[in-house]
């Protein structure tokens, strides 16, 4: 299933994740124990939340013999619900102990930055050289993104999230962006359209000056230039390929009606 | 009356296009040819050409019989325009307090094209809620005019109301189960329907009968028997997956008009994850299609999203139902028709069933009823194959959209942020609102368009760009 391959490339696969998570450094100045220790700590903060939050110990037991049980605490109707489809998921899924440890650490540990005040970045504590440091918002967006996939966290309409990307200037992003690459599809450009030149010029007599007044040369031209900008690596043909599957496949099956039809139409 | 007319004649004024629609408009044309004069010239000529009903039988001394099985929105509007046409309607439904685990939002065009009272309608919902993966909430809605909404209802209600309509129009409604169906032996021979028929004071299997029929209309949902009998083929489909939850009055105000969608790899990768009102509780659920084992992960990821609303909520109730992803390959055969869910009209991206289901059960309806005249001849295939083709021209371009969006943007937690800040936009509001309410793709201003277009490419490479970053920082 094409659309099946491309929905699920977004994933990780979750251990990566949860290793890369460990020794992740760059996770923005969270107060917390060592990575090593953060499942077992999560653990045990499940069942203080839970006795704290029930005041009774039997639920706190019973959330601890369910392992893949370990969503948090919320009032006990929710929980009892639970119970009643339990582990299931657990044989199929291996490590998804690790990753129901991290939701746990989600209640635990919210997304803190001293740089995110009130729902967005502080612009203010960016600075650099009296000027705004967009890499470093850039950065530090993208590491709490990073952080809530990992941790989703429950949306609140108490501290709602008001950053907005596009509060980053243009040219910051092509900045951080386009141009390590640019220099690279630049040149790939000018070499083929120099030896496209060549050939055309060789074959048809029409030089360089001929060729830019050319409506077929500048279509040509034109072409060449999404190609190169479409097209940067290998399996972006691919990409393209199964993009492409993918748009025709609901045409396919609203028609499958009607294709039995086209021959059988007269027979009526 | 005067609404079919009109939809009819410009039904068959595209149809000139295309060939295959050609000769099987033809009959609808005999009863516009009188008010449209410009065109009859043509169009007699043409009906000289073809003349399919002719050649269908007249019923000698009787009307038209049409089962209708299933009395869902499809089969109650079926059932109702059928009753209504002068054919002899019976309508089979297996339980009839049934109330379908379903979102049950209905657009506004609904309440009027089908006289819905507004009764009937729980809640009306004026504010969507669209949160993204790193929880940034859109407030959908600010564009609404003051007697625009959403309607929530009841399923149990609405499917209550329609069925009661038809019985009303002249169906009978038999509570029982549908079993089986046998073939027609010759051509224009009877179909034998076996069902189950419940006794009113309920209990037991029922008692087993069977009735003859000229035509079956297959509104029994994603599990179809119908479609079964006449090798429909199968579809992918959804699970869709949802919890009732009770929840305290204090917290229950936020969602007095307020519905609520959460997009994210953590809650569906592919579809989105809902909190809707219902009259006095909140459903809370999510769907997939590509990752239907781990639908219960999903739903506490909903859980989780939405906890802080719903928390001291008690689950009354936990529900899951399939759905379709799009039609059967096959939607009719002989006389027998698919509507509804059975047939596959489900869209993508919003995963809107109830209007298209209502909406197909009164099209295909109203195909017999022409094709009969009002009762009085045999049908066959070719005027089941006019309601495919008109449901077909109408709602092909709202289909694909969706399918299109929800391509675009449930792709990756990227994309689905651009989704939600693009939803910000109140041009992008409007034109998603007038859609959704009035099912007419209306054309919008091009400069408004342009500029859309500019913003979309913007907001996706931004988020683009940012899942560029995030990967960086794993490896």
């Amino acid at each position: 299933m094409p659309m099946m391959a491309l929905l699920a490339s977004p994933h990780p696969p979750t251990i990566f994740r949860a290793l890369s998570c460990k020794r992740n450094h760059l996770r923005p100045r969270i107060t917390s124990p060592p990575p090593s220790l953060l499942l077992l700590t999560a653990r045990n903060l499940s069942l203080v939340l839970a006795r704290s939050a029930d005041g009774s110990a039997d639920a706190a037991d019973g959330n601890m013999e369910k392992k893949d049980e370990a969503v948090p605490p919320t009032p006990r109707p929710l929980e009892s619900e639970r119970n009643k489809q339990p582990h299931q998921q657990q044989q199929q899924y291996h490590h998804h102990e690790i990753r129901d440890g991290s939701v746990v650490k989600t209640q635990a540990l919210k997304f803190e930055d001293t740089r995110w005040v009130g729902g967005t970045w502080d612009t203010r504590q960016f600075g650099k050289n009296g000027r705004t440091d967009w890499d470093a918002v850039i950065h530090a967006e993208a590491s709490r993104r990073k952080w809530l996939e990992d941790h989703p966290e429950a949306s609140s309409m108490d501290e709602p999230v008001i950053f907005d990307t596009s509060i980053i200037p243009w040219w910051a992003w092509i900045k951080s962006f386009h141009l390590p690459e640019a220099e690279k599809l630049n040149g790939r450009a000018a070499m083929i359209g120099f030896f496209m030149a060549y050939f055309v010029d060789s074959l048809t007599g029409i030089g360089l000056v001929g060729q830019t007044g050319n409506f077929f040369c500048k279509t040509m031209l034109f072409a060449t230039v999404v190609w190169v900008l479409l097209i940067r690596e290998n399996r972006d043909i691919k990409n393209l390929k199964k993009l492409f599957e993918e748009t025709t496949m609901y045409d396919k099956q609203w028609r499958a009606t009607w294709q039995d039809d086209a021959p059988g139409d007269s027979k009526k | 009356m005067a609404s079919l007319s009109t939809t009819t004649s410009t039904a068959a004024g595209e149809s000139l296009r295309s060939f295959a629609g050609l000769r099987r408009e033809t009959r609808i044309l005999r009863g516009v040819a009188a008010a449209d004069a410009p065109g009859s010239q043509l169009r007699r000529r043409q009906l000289g050409v073809v003349r399919a009903s002719r050649t269908s039988p007249r019923l000698n001394g009787r009307k038209l019989r049409v089962a209708v099985v299933g009395g869902g929105p499809a089969g109650g509007s079926a059932a109702e325009a059928l009753a209504k046409g002068g054919v002899e309607t019976m309508l089979i439904e297996r339980k009839l307090d049934n109330c379908k685990p379903c979102g049950g939002a209905i657009p506004l065009c609904m309440v009027e094209e089908f006289g819905l009272p507004l009764d009937l309608i729980d809640r009306r919902v004026t504010k969507m809620k669209m949160i993204s993966p790193s929880n940034v909430a859109v407030d959908i809605g600010r564009t609404l005019g003051p007697d625009e909404y959403i309607g929530m209802v009841r399923r149990e209600v609405l499917d209550a109301y329609l069925r009661e309509r038809a019985a009303e129009a002249g169906a009978s409604v038999i509570n029982g189960l549908f079993l089986r169906l046998e073939q027609p032996e010759g051509p224009g021979g009877p179909y034998r329907i076996h069902y189950n028929e419940f006794s009113p004071a309920g209990g037991g299997a029922g008692e087993r009968r069977t009735a003859e029929v000229d035509a079956v209309v297959g509104a029994d949902g994603a599990n179809s028997r119908v479609a079964k009998s006449i090798g429909a083929g199968e579809y992918e489909y959804a699970i869709a997956f949802q919890e009732r939850v009770r929840i305290p009055e204090t917290k229950m105000e936020y969602y007095k008009e307020r519905a609520e969608m959460y997009v994210g790899d953590d809650v569906s990768p592919d579809f989105y994850g809902w909190v809707f009102p219902k009259c006095d509780h909140v459903a809370v659920g999510t769907g997939t299609v590509t990752h239907k084992a781990d639908i219960k992960k999903f739903q506490a990821a909903t859980r989780l999203r939405a906890k802080d609303k719903i928390e001291g909520g008690t689950i009354i109730r936990v529900e899951a139902h399939p759905i379709p992803e799009h039609p059967r390959p096959r939607r009719v055969l002989g006389r027998v028709a698919l509507v509804g869910d059975a047939a596959g009209y489900v869209t993508k991206c919003s995963g809107e069933g109830i209007y298209f289901a209502a909406k197909s059960g009164r099209m295909c309806a109203e195909a017999i009823v022409e094709g009969s005249e009002n009762g009085s001849r045999m049908i066959d295939e070719g005027d089941l194959r006019k309601y495919l083709e008109k449901f077909d021209k109408m709602y092909w371009p709202t289909y694909k959209v969706l399918d299109v969006l929800q391509k675009l943007f449930y792709r990756s937690n990227a994309a689905r942020e651009a989704f939600v800040e693009m939803c910000a936009d109140e041009y992008v509001q409007k034109m998603t609102f007038d859609s959704y309410l009035y099912k007419k793709v209306v054309p919008g201003n091009p400069l408004d368009d342009l500029k859309l277009a500019v913003n979309t490419i913007g907001s996706l490479v931004r988020a683009t760009a940012l899942r560029r970053e995030m990967e960086k920082l794993t490896l």
